[in-house]
């Protein structure tokens, strides 16, 4: 073509752009890095004031100080359940959807696995048939959203009622668990796994749970996975001309909760020597609170595996550390509250903190 | 002005009705089916007083079900009600004791006038509305999320206060009035009444009123909504406040009858009104339901429940059954609906 | 594979929507390694054919030849997977990634699902650093310009060995500097053996970057040359509009009426201080290429978006916010039909009323017998063709769907209709009849505003023609005999 022609017309008048996104300013960092390790923060400040709490009545580091040995592994065991559940739970947040069937899901793999050790199975027999349940619990959820396009929480709502009904249903009329009786115990080893120690005083039950978040971290960071759950809650359309099949992934992030479900009721009834089918009550709670902590965004696209965990550590350091200083009335309330200021901060996090 | 006429065809039966109407009658249907199969197998079902408990017997569920279906047409959850009625219970509760009573800190109460304290636990319960639609309006959370915290919180303040348990001394005789009263020559009492009142309201609010158009409107398509005048933000807070309001009273109501202020009153409810909402017919997706729907979804579940309590089906199974209701109900109406447009 | 001389052969293609032929029998080749622009007015065609390209849309009929091979793509992800990749105004990168994440994403190479690094991704990178080597593969995309972001995209079209990559106006949100960038890009990609289809409204980026242009009108192919051979913008001008007879705009009485709307200094993130006036019973036009700030000053006056500057109505300043405007006498009918200016699910008779429910309601009681009555007269006057007024909105057609909402504005008796792309979407029939909807409440004393990107709309209608560029008033132009159309599509494309 000939240029000549245009050169009267190259003058053109577009958008000056000034805002160059890479030059950043001192207040951006700053609240880059507030955003990016508030969560320690946080965490730091709950230990800290319950250490000092009640200083003037135990030492510090004393049998029944917070910081206490005992205590620490007291906190760390009742950690289990949420610490195993809060990092595939943050995947699937991740991916935009949600799943409030978590607690149910635990409550009736708890049940499950203790009328298995009840009815004389073996420790892994037992574990993989509840497994198999979740698994199971996870499918049905991924095919109700997935496949039948249910609203993920009207979903998941029903099926925490589901499965919390089947779990009422496994246990006997007149009995509030499945527990061992006069002529047919409970067999005693059910309380190894989550209770007898194995290292540093913590049982087997807390380095599966440690062993599940690292292989999440994993999963997020270096696999397929975990990238494809942020493409899809980031940009769904992206995701899908990238030739993403979002039914796929999110099922498969729905089978992977449901497992971890199950372990997380496997470490509950082992830890209660029962299969308590309310004992999952409120998890799902729990969970959430630890996951809003940490960041996750409500709209999905954006989370971390390892801040949810932060986060559930916090929950766990409130309200066992409450306990030491309120009465136990209190707990409610508190969740309650915390679940409310963590939604803020994360708005928060997440709007005003965008740039 | 030429008008161009089209031919139109003769309209055959159901084409004027709204889908709202449709769903409903469907669901009429189904309670009629549900019904004839229930007194076939459960005895006695057909018999006047069972029939009547089957509407009277869920009241509070029903009025509860007002609020919520309302804010689900709008695309919003309220999970808070369970805990607004206990709290409210107990704060009336409280509220009234007689103070400085005994030395037993549960038996102290305020000892406020009966009117006053009921008011002032009307407006506490309306407080959890109004942060509900804080959350939710102004922070942008979606309303699952608030609402699960305002519903441990409500509850957790009445825990709280009635240190995990329940108050129900030093009383003044009159708090165990309106729960108990019922209506002269029958025994149903002035709470169904309520009920009654407050369906034939919502029904008249959601069918004649500006304000009922405009919380189809805003499920329908809240931008369009703002950008046709409604004030969105607005119209959502005062639904969220109403919402908690009739969860109130049905708190005070419960109390009275209870004559106590129980911490674990209504645990579940909040499931039990979006059950009834979504067999109902009410959707999630916004701008369709009808507080009819509502009611009949709770005939449903009371026919649904009080077979099975008939049949000597454990208690155990009311979650089962309910979750089984619904999914039912969904995949239902969601299947009549699209063969209706097609 | 035998290389063919034309990389996209395009014979007897037809698309039809309800009431119109969007693309009529369109055939013209594209030729190997070339930028191939597209131009044409709003409605010519252009975005429909390049939907058919994409496999967002299934063609009527007609055939198209991608390397000698019939190719009939059935959604983008197949389009892209038989090498025509897409840039679509929306740009689909994910924000929460890095950036080698999205170049990747979709093509990962993998270990029992774990991520592997390989040199498929070092090519890519190294395809992206040799089109803008500022670009770091570890940075978060939303840390990204909108420029840098396109970058994204086209290195992942390139790289994947890409025949054809369609650019749709991608120099709308990018500035002068990144332009020229853009421009070297494309350069650059043609010496790589990639062919760019080029659709832009700046007709000067036409002439700077493309070998050949094909131009549409009416959704008939007019011609396809090499750009050498158009002479000058007048020439691409005269192609593009054609010898189209406007309907004919007839002048009012001139009869001094008072000023309504007084508009001072409007500025926000699109707009550049803006000022006009809007007199009773007169129909302004505001005229413009997409992103040109039409739909921002409509916002921005009905109070939906933030602004800096002064509106007074009826000497008044008005509050901004809809409810505010709507109670002062304005409405609006929104550039998005279906997600800002109707609700689909409801019916006909819930749709008309809502900007005025007072008025069809006593201590806010809806007075049905009213509403069924105004629901049959809007019907009745604004033709609306429908079996019932029960009927679902989303089952109308788009002309009919764009009468109800005309309708609803039309009932919130306003003194000041501001309308944006009014007939967007609409039939021709349709279209004549919004048309002297329009007349006929200016005959009534009501201030019309049209905000179009459809130069006859706005000189059929207009009694005053405000030409937009980037957010700036251009020009304001008195309509009559002696506008020039040829000189309005010169300013609002650009021209100085």
């Amino acid at each position: 073509m000939n240029p000549t022609v245009l050169s009267e017309n190259v003058n053109v008048k577009h958008v000056q752009e000034t805002s160059l996104p890479l030059r950043q300013n001192w207040p951006t960092v700053v609240k880059r890095t507030v955003k990016e390790y508030y969560i320690y923060f946080v965490l730091a400040f709950v230990v800290v004031v319950f250490s000092v709490a009640k200083l003037d009545e135990v030492a510090l580091f004393e049998r029944g100080h917070f910081l206490s040995p005992d205590n620490i592994i007291n906190l760390l065991r009742s950690a289990v359940p949420i610490l195993t559940l809060s990092g595939a739970f943050t995947l699937l947040m991740i991916s935009g959807y949600i799943d409030l069937s978590i607690g149910s899901a635990m409550s009736l793999s708890a049940v499950v696995f203790a009328l298995m050790v009840l009815s004389g199975f073996g420790f892994l027999f037992a574990l993989i048939v509840t497994l198999i349940v979740g698994i199971g619990m996870g499918i049905l959820n991924g095919y109700l959203v997935m496949k039948l396009r249910i609203t993920p929480v009207i979903a998941t709502l029903v099926t925490l009622s589901l499965y919390k009904g089947i779990a009422l249903l496994i246990v006997p009329d007149g009995l509030s668990a499945i527990k061992g009786n006069a002529e047919h115990p409970m067999p005693a080893w059910i309380n190894n796994y989550a209770r007898q120690d194995v290292l540093l005083g913590l049982p087997l039950a807390f380095y599966v749970a440690v062993l599940a978040i690292v292989a999440l971290i994993m999963v997020q960071k270096k696999t397929i996975l975990g990238k494809y759950a942020a493409a899809i809650g980031g940009n769904p359309t992206a995701a899908a001309l990238s030739g993403i099949n979002a039914v796929l992934i999110v099922w498969l992030l729905y089978i992977i909760v449901g497992f971890f479900a199950a372990l997380a009721g496997v470490a509950r009834a082992s830890f209660m020597s029962l299969g308590d089918p309310l004992s999952g009550d409120g998890m799902e709670l729990a969970v959430i609170i630890a996951v809003l902590l940490g960041g996750t965004a409500f709209s999905g696209g954006e989370g971390s595996v390892a801040k949810s965990v932060v986060g559930a550590m916090i929950i766990i350091s409130v309200t066992v550390g409450m306990l030491t200083v309120i009465p136990a009335y209190w707990q409610t309330f508190a969740m309650g509250s915390v679940l409310l200021i963590a939604a803020a901060l994360n708005h928060y996090l997440q709007e005003e903190l965008k740039t | 002005m030429g008008i161009i006429k089209q031919v139109s065809r003769k309209p055959s039966f159901g084409d004027h009705m709204s889908n709202e109407s449709f769903i409903t009658l469907l669901m009429i249907g189904v309670l009629f089916v549900l019904f004839s199969i229930a007194a076939i197998f459960v005895p006695n079902f057909y018999q006047p007083q069972n029939m009547l408990n089957l509407i009277t017997n869920n009241w509070f569920i029903v009025i509860i079900g007002i609020g919520v279906t309302f804010l689900l047409i709008t695309g919003n959850f309220d999970l808070s009600v369970g805990g607004v009625i206990a709290l409210t219970g107990v704060l009336a509760v409280y509220f009234s004791q007689t103070a400085n009573a005994s030395q037993n800190e549960l038996a102290n109460g305020l000892g406020l006038p009966y009117g006053v304290a009921v008011v002032l636990a009307l407006l506490g319960a309306m407080s959890i509305g109004a942060l509900n639609a804080f959350f939710v309006v102004r922070l942008k959370v979606p309303s699952i999320i608030v609402t699960l915290g305002t519903m441990m919180f409500a509850r957790g303040i009445a825990q709280v206060i009635t240190q995990g348990a329940q108050r129900n001394t030093s009383l003044p005789s009159e708090f165990g009035l309106v729960g108990n009263l019922a209506l002269p020559g029958t025994s149903i009492k002035l709470s169904v009444l309520i009920m009654l009142i407050l369906l034939v309201i919502a029904f008249i609010f959601e069918r004649r009123t500006a304000a009922g158009r405009r919380t189809y409107l805003i499920g329908a398509n809240a931008d369009a909504a703002r950008l046709s005048g409604v004030k969105v933000g607005r119209h959502l807070t005062v639904l969220f406040i109403i919402s908690a309001l009739l969860a109130g009273i049905t708190g005070i109501l419960l109390a009275s009858e209870f004559k106590a202020g129980v911490s674990s009153r209504a645990l579940g409810y909040e499931f039990d009104a979006l059950v009834v909402t979504l067999l109902g017919g009410v959707s999630i997706m916004g701008g369709f339901g009808s507080v009819l729907g509502m009611l009949v979804g709770a005939l449903i579940l009371s026919v649904v429940t009080s077979a099975a309590t008939g049949l000597l089906l454990s208690p155990d199974w009311q979650f089962t059954l309910k979750a089984i209701a619904v999914f039912i109900a969904i995949m239902a109406q969601g299947f009549a609906l699209s063969r209706r447009k097609s | 594979m035998e290389v063919t001389e034309n990389v996209l052969e395009i014979r007897n293609l037809v698309k039809d929507f309800p009431g119109v032929r969007a693309v009529n029998n369109v055939s013209f080749d594209i030729k190997r390694n070339t930028v191939h622009c597209l131009v044409g007015e709003n409605g010519a065609g252009k975005s429909t054919l390049i939907k058919i390209l994409t496999g967002a849309y299934n063609r009527t009929s007609g055939t198209t030849l991608l390397n000698g091979e019939a190719y009939n793509p059935h959604n983008p992800r197949e389009a892209r997977e038989k090498g025509i990749s897409t840039l679509f105004q929306e740009l689909n990168v994910v924000d929460q990634l890095t950036v080698e994440e999205n170049l990747t994403l979709g093509m990962e190479d993998t270990t029992f699902g774990f991520l592997r690094k390989t040199d498929k991704i070092n090519k890519m990178i190294s395809v992206m650093n040799s089109i803008e080597p500022s670009v770091r593969p570890w940075q978060r995309v939303s840390t990204l310009s909108v420029a840098q972001k396109q970058i994204v995209e086209i290195a992942k079209a390139a790289a994947t060995e890409s025949n054809i990559i369609i650019m749709d106006e991608p120099t709308a949100a990018i500035s002068e500097r990144e332009i020229e960038r853009l421009f070297t890009i494309i350069q650059r990609l043609r010496e790589q053996n990639v062919t760019v289809i080029y659709i832009s409204h700046r007709l000067d980026e036409i002439f700077e970057i493309g070998d050949y242009v094909t131009v549409m009108r009416d959704g008939k192919h007019i011609d396809t040359k090499p750009l050498s051979e158009v002479k000058d913008r007048a020439e691409l001008i005269k192609m593009m509009i054609g010898k189209t007879v406007f309907e004919q705009y007839t002048p009012k009485e001139e009869t001094a009426q008072e000023v309504v709307l007084q508009v001072r200094n409007l500025s926000n993130h699109k707009l550049k201080d803006i000022s006009f006036d809007v007199r009773a019973g007169e129909i302004v036009g505001f005229y413009g290429l997409v992103g040109a700030g039409k739909t921002e000053i409509a916002r921005a006056i009905y109070g939906a978006d933030r602004y800096e500057g002064e509106i007074l109505f009826n000497g008044k300043k008005l509050q901004p916010a809809p409810d505010k405007a709507i109670a002062a006498g304005i409405a609006l009918v929104p550039e998005e039909r279906r997600s800002q200016g109707l609700f689909t699910i409801l019916t006909i008779r819930s749709n008309v009323p809502v900007m005025n429910l007072e008025k069809i309601s006593r201590h806010g009681f809806i007075n049905s017998a009213a509403e069924r009555n105004i629901t049959a007269e809007y019907i009745d006057k604004l033709r609306i063709v429908t079996d019932s007024a029960e009927k679902e909105a989303s089952k109308l057609s788009g002309g009919n769907q764009q009468k109800v909402v005309l309708a609803k504005c039309l009932f919130a008796d306003a003194d000041l209709l501001m309308l944006d792309e009014p007939t967007r979407g609409v039939d021709v029939g349709a279209k004549s009849e919004i048309y002297s909807i329009i007349r006929q409440l200016s005959y009534e004393g009501k201030s019309i505003m049209i905000f179009s990107s459809e130069l006859p709309e706005i000189m059929n209608l207009c009694d005053t023609i405000y030409l937009l560029f980037d957010g700036s008033l251009k020009a304001t132009i008195p309509n009559g005999d002696d506008v020039d159309s040829e000189q309005i599509i010169h300013i609002v494309t650009g021209g100085e």
